[in-house]
């Protein structure tokens, strides 16, 4: 039953996901909290051509997806203020990143198998950089989820509220979304463009079930990200199917299993 | 006595995007004073309470705010999801004094602890803040204030939803508040409540009248801050307010 | 010019976006009046492993695709009723979860291949069943939309006194999302479960940026959607690029052009630019 790790990529794929844990379970907590669940799916969704330029021309994958991240992340704070029409242009703007990538795939540059590998991830392409990303990642989040995590909490929670008398609150918040478009890119090879809301989000509001105190969540959500992320690598392997899919799946029965116990634990569910 | 006012406002306009959705205020708020501000919704109360903290700029006219003020909004839907405990809460109050790298400490989290005795809520600090009835939310934001060290509160309507009790228990919490020399203002519906205070300001876009409620408190008064007719109830010693109506 | 209307495939796959290009550009007027573009990409998304079982038992992909949309509305709502679970999150859940389902269902190794077909649609292919689903759709689609207008209008722009007026805005919303519903799972043949939604959102977003009546948008929205369907067809056919995608960046090509000509628009009219503030 656990022949599937014993295989060296398997080993490298659940390292990994064992590393991107951290930052996806703590920046989950903090998506869920701040209202950006979308936002992180709309991110890793833009990657997508900017995997494709890289595949096609040849230069690191992390980096074609971190410009298109970082040019997705500062039009959408540019957006933020101005609330007409952001729904229909956010959209658009994923459905033309959609559509760009798989005609520079399949058209330009010839590499149409790869379209999947790229939207739902792969356990061979795992490598050393990967690894190395990831672990950045993970160190960056506690960093800064030790130092201004209190921020986050505090705009969260009444942005009325003054701050501290140090850096602007926009610029603890623009940290956040670039922490999120870090681990995101991080994240890229094992789930791929289109699941990456199964890392950052599903875990994070699974846990949200279970617990009341912000410790205990973030703790609970980094676990759970390793435990889902490991139960659907083995998965992965054994049918086949793309990492991204296999962990989505098992995170999502987890949070339905979570959710229905509670429910009938908890007897008259309190609105 | 003027020049100790915590807050001076002459001639005051303010709005957004350039076009004035109060104007006309004039007013001071003394230390020690409870301050009833009265008005419809929509009137420009949450307007002139965000000009006092400082988020709007004056559009025309002076406004001198001479203490830090901290505010006790509303509680938005959102906030009771929070995994944050009533001490938690109170705490925040310590950031604004706090490098910003740094959390609120064992100092901090004491003194929020005494400003929750305070507000009567000593016991109940651990509890999610979600958890707690309106009233005790209320309080709990207050206690926020206190560890604020703000000597103005702006209370936005804290009385809204709030069963007898809790309501009496407020207003005593009020009174002690500027029984310490601090200035309180509060954004009610309750005009007997406001006859109990120290003065009013009714505003309906523009500043209606200011004053102490004895002098200030006639029919006439009221019915420009409300925009419409105040009919006695019959068989009753109540009035009603009548919306306005469109001809 | 008229060289591809000589190509038995392009005149099937203009016609299709033909009767599209009118359901969508009508519906999404609504769309977009209702504010309900992120329900509309999260309905398409969320049908997806209802399209692969009826790809995998090799029936049309509307057999999957309706329970599909029924399944994924009723897991997401009842996931919003969870305390501390907002619709947002609820959505995500939802739609990350059947994608990953659909994934899996569709990758496995004993399953046909043709997912790309599914994600990006197959405009190039439609069969006789597909092209007469499309023309009963848009029929459907335009005539409830026909008979519903004065209602919808009421709901959509001031839902506080819809009700006095006799019009729930409630039930309005449910109507658009079903027949949204609908429309989708027909247009998905043709545009792909990923790309759907720049058809119902894109040509009203930018039809809105041109006028501020009603009448005159729904009639630009469909004159756009056709357009660019035609357009992204005839790139398609010229330059050898994926049909689906071609229309796709079509549409949102004639969405940036909308923005500097609605400025023109309305500074000759001499107001302010129309800020949409009451349209998402």
């Amino acid at each position: 039953m656990l022949e599937p790790f014993q295989l060296p990529f398997v080993q490298r794929g659940l390292i990994e996901v064992l590393l991107l844990a951290v930052p996806a379970g703590l920046l989950g907590t903090w998506i869920v909290l701040r209202g950006l669940a979308f936002f992180s799916h709309a991110v890793g969704t833009a990657t997508f051509p900017g995997l494709v330029l890289a595949d096609g021309l040849g230069f690191a994958a992390p980096l074609g997806a971190f410009g298109a991240a970082v040019a997705f992340s500062t039009g959408a704070t540019a957006l933020r203020g101005r609330r007409s029409g952001q729904d229909a242009v956010v959209a658009l703007v994923l459905v033309a990143c959609l559509a760009a990538g798989v005609i520079l795939a399949s058209d330009v540059f010839g590499s149409g198998a790869n379209v999947e590998t790229l939207l739902f991830g792969s356990l061979l392409l795992v490598d050393r950089a990967d690894l190395l990303l990831a672990a950045a990642a993970a160190a960056a989040t506690l960093l800064a989820n030790l130092l201004i995590g209190q921020h986050w909490l505090r705009a969260g929670f009444d942005p009325t509220l003054a701050g501290s008398t140090g850096p602007s609150q926009r610029i603890f918040d623009a940290v956040l979304l670039g922490l999120v478009a870090l681990a995101t890119v991080a994240a890229l090879t094992v789930v791929g463009a289109l699941l990456v809301a199964a890392l950052f989000v599903v875990p994070a509001i699974t846990a949200r079930l279970l617990t009341e105190r912000l410790l205990s969540w973030q703790l609970l959500s980094v676990g759970l990200v390793a435990l889902e992320g490991t139960v659907g690598l083995w998965l992965s392997v054994k049918t086949n199917a793309p990492p991204g899919a296999t962990i989505a799946c098992v995170a999502g029965a987890t949070f339905a299993l979570v959710a229905m116990v509670r429910g009938l634990a908890g007897g008259v569910a309190v609105a | 006595m003027r020049s100790e006012a915590l807050i001076e406002a002459s001639g005051l306009a303010v709005g957004y995007d350039g076009e004035a959705a109060i104007s006309a205020v004039d007013f001071s708020l003394a230390p020690g004073e409870r301050m009833a501000l009265l008005g419809p919704n929509g009137g420009g109360k949450t307007t002139l309470l965000r000009a006092l903290l400082g988020e709007l700029r004056p559009l025309a006219g002076q406004l001198r705010v001479g203490a830090r003020c901290a505010t006790v909004p509303q509680t938005e839907r959102s906030q009771l999801d929070y995994p944050v405990s009533a001490l938690d809460v109170a705490a925040m109050g310590a950031l604004s004094r706090l490098p910003w790298w740094r959390r609120p400490g064992r100092r901090e989290r004491a003194v929020a602890s005494e400003a929750l005795h305070k507000v009567g809520l000593g016991d109940l600090a651990q509890e999610t803040f979600g958890k707690l009835s309106g009233g005790q939310r209320q309080r709990v934001l207050i206690a926020r204030s206190l560890v604020q060290d703000a000597q103005i509160l702006l209370l936005d309507e804290p009385f809204s939803g709030l069963d007898r009790p809790s309501s009496e228990g407020l207003e005593a919490l009020v009174d002690s508040l500027a029984a310490e020399r601090r200035g309180v203002m509060i954004a009610t519906h309750d005009l007997e409540q406001a006859r109990r205070w120290d003065s009013v300001l009714c505003l309906n876009r523009t500043q209606v009248a200011a004053g102490p409620p004895e002098e200030v408190l006639d029919l006439a008064v009221l019915e420009a801050t409300y925009g419409g007719a105040i009919v006695e109830l019959p068989g009753s010693d109540s009035r009603a307010i009548l919306p306005p109506h469109h001809h | 010019m008229l060289e591809p209307l000589q190509d038995e495939f392009m005149r099937r796959a203009l016609a299709e976006v033909t009767m599209i290009g009118v359901a969508a550009g009508m519906l999404g007027c609504w769309v977009i009046l209702y504010r309900l573009s992120y329900a509309a990409e999260s309905l398409a998304h969320s049908i997806f492993p209802g399209l692969v079982l009826a790809a995998l038992a090799g029936l049309p992909l509307i057999v999957g695709g309706i329970p599909g949309i029924l399944v994924a509305a009723l897991a997401i709502a009842a996931a919003s009723r969870i305390p501390g679970v907002s619709r947002e999150v609820a959505i995500g859940v939802v739609v990350t979860t059947l994608f990953g389902l659909g994934v899996l269902l569709a990758l496995s190794p004993d399953s046909p291949p043709g997912i790309q077909e599914i994600l990006f649609g197959d405009i190039l292919g439609p069969s006789d069943a597909d092209l007469i689903a499309a023309v009963a759709m848009a029929a459907a689609v335009g005539g409830v939309l026909l008979l519903l207008h004065g209602r919808l209008l009421a709901g959509g722009f001031d839902p506080g006194a819809a009700r006095s007026l006799g019009v729930s805005p409630g039930i309005v919303e449910a109507a658009l999302l079903a027949l949204l519903g609908v429309a989708i799972v027909v247009a998905v043949q043709g545009l792909g479960n990923l790309l759907v939604v720049a058809a119902f959102v894109g040509p009203a977003a930018a039809a809105r940026r041109l006028t501020e009546r009603i009448a005159p948008m729904i009639c630009l929205a469909v004159a756009i959607a056709v357009l660019a369907g035609f357009a992204g067809l005839y790139l398609s056919y010229y330059a050898g690029t994926a049909g689906g995608a071609s229309v796709a960046l079509a549409i949102v090509a004639l969405y940036l052009l909308s923005l500097p000509l609605g400025r023109l628009v309305s500074a000759r009219q001499g107001k302010r630019a129309p800020a949409g503030a009451t349209i998402a």
